[in-house]
């Protein structure tokens, strides 16, 4: 178990995972999401593949509150 | 390529992508080839042309409501792209599709020296490029060449139109000397170094097929030198004067060391025409554009090869329209295809 004194440092890294890991999918998505918006503009059969490209750099966020979830309740 | 400017690019070239796997695949030619104008009438009306058809349904019949809808599709389609663009997209797109502007004002000059009809004059006009579809109409009414140079007085066209001392090749010389020379600039102005490239390539397929249309009509190098359009990439201003001053079999000969030779290498024995030649270049031209966009996937490159592939695609269907209407043996039709 983590000291009490050090729990703050503890909340702080897991917030740090999270929060770098939501802005390195956002970065990732951004053009993808672009581009299926502007293949799904041409053909709506796009909707499915568009979305699943997206949605693909979400892993990064899912990496970073996984490691903030072990940070909060495995240590 | 910073991250940035793949993002920008990502969503128009994305849209532009899905608009290429709309256009006629090259395997459809030969099928098209093969149809009566009935049935090609038919497949265009059932194509990505059906709204247009439908539009001038009622305007015009046969082969020429093909030929205006075809026309329209082409310059909504160039238009929509300028729409859907944003920024240096958006800049080098519109200053891209100036060609459209170049096109018709020498369309309606060529037009009106010959003393052609408005509707023929009309027939032949794309409004793709800055000057809009009710400018253009406005100018075909104006009954001299003089008048219609007048008109042009505001547009940036002017400066190379105002010489007109009655001799026509002259000033569309002049117009296309312009058109690349600010295409270059624009270029320079965003720093697009892949524009730049792509528009230095497109001035030397125009400089050789300028060259071997003059060599095989005998003109002297002084006179051909006037006619090139400098900017090129692989023919410089000295490569061109030294080819431009060759006898016409020792020019063919002298092409071997740039890298188009291979375009051209199996027709350039035989240049009792010039077509085989041309159409060549022309397809090297497209596959340059397509080669160059697959390296350079999130650039102005695979706009251009929209912009290239959507007007062979024209082109090609006019040809087979014009070809079967006139009865034309196929081979020779498919000989004046790019596919």
């Amino acid at each position: 178990m983590v000291d009490p004194s050090q729990a703050g440092m503890v909340a702080l890294g897991a917030g740090i995972a999270v929060g770098l890991a939501g802005i390195g999918a956002g970065m990732g998505e951004q053009a993808i999401g672009a581009a299926a918006v502007g293949a799904m503009a041409e053909d709506e059969k796009f909707f499915g593949k568009g979305l699943l490209m997206t949605v693909i750099p979400e892993s990064i966020a899912i990496f970073g509150l996984v490691v903030s979830l072990i940070l909060l309740f495995v240590f | 390529m910073g991250a940035s400017n793949n993002v920008k690019y990502a969503y128009i070239v994305a849209r532009v992508r899905a608009m290429k796997s709309k256009l006629i695949p090259r395997d459809m030619y030969p099928k098209i080839l093969n149809m009566e104008i009935p049935e090609i009438t038919r497949f265009i009306e059932e194509s990505e042309y059906k709204k247009d058809v439908d539009e001038l349904a009622k305007k015009y019949k046969g082969t020429e409501l093909i030929e205006h809808a075809m026309s329209q599709n082409l310059a909504l389609t160039y238009r929509k792209l300028i729409e859907v663009s944003q920024n240096e997209a958006n800049f080098l797109i519109t200053e891209y599709l100036r060609f459209w502007d170049i096109w018709n004002i020498k369309t309606m000059l060529r037009g009106k020296f010959s003393g052609a009809s408005e509707e023929d004059i009309v027939e032949h006009l794309v409004a793709a490029g800055q000057l809009s579809y009710r400018d253009l109409m406005e100018l075909v009414k104006i009954g001299t060449v003089e008048g219609v140079i007048g008109a042009l007085s505001r547009t940036p066209y002017y400066p190379a139109l105002e010489g007109y001392k009655g001799d026509l090749a002259e000033i569309e010389n002049a117009l296309d000397k312009w058109y690349y020379a600010k295409r270059i600039e624009a270029a320079i102005q965003t720093g697009n170094k892949l524009f730049l490239k792509f528009l230095r390539t497109e001035i030397d397929l125009k400089n050789l097929k300028m060259l071997f249309r003059m060599k095989r009509a005998g003109m002297e190098r002084e006179d051909i030198m006037k006619l090139i359009i400098p900017g090129g990439m692989e023919l410089k201003e000295a490569d061109l004067n030294r080819l431009a001053s060759l006898p016409l079999n020792e020019f063919v000969r002298a092409l071997e060391e740039f890298s188009y030779w291979n375009a051209i290498a199996d027709v350039s024995s035989d240049l009792s025409s010039l077509i085989n030649i041309e159409i060549r270049l022309d397809k090297y031209g497209l596959e340059y554009a397509a080669r160059i966009s697959y390296y350079y996937p999130l650039s102005i490159l695979p706009i251009l090869d929209y912009i290239l592939s959507k007007k062979i695609e024209v082109d090609n269907l006019r040809i087979i329209v014009h070809g079967k209407e006139t009865k034309l043996p196929e081979e020779i039709i498919k000989a004046h295809l790019v596919m």
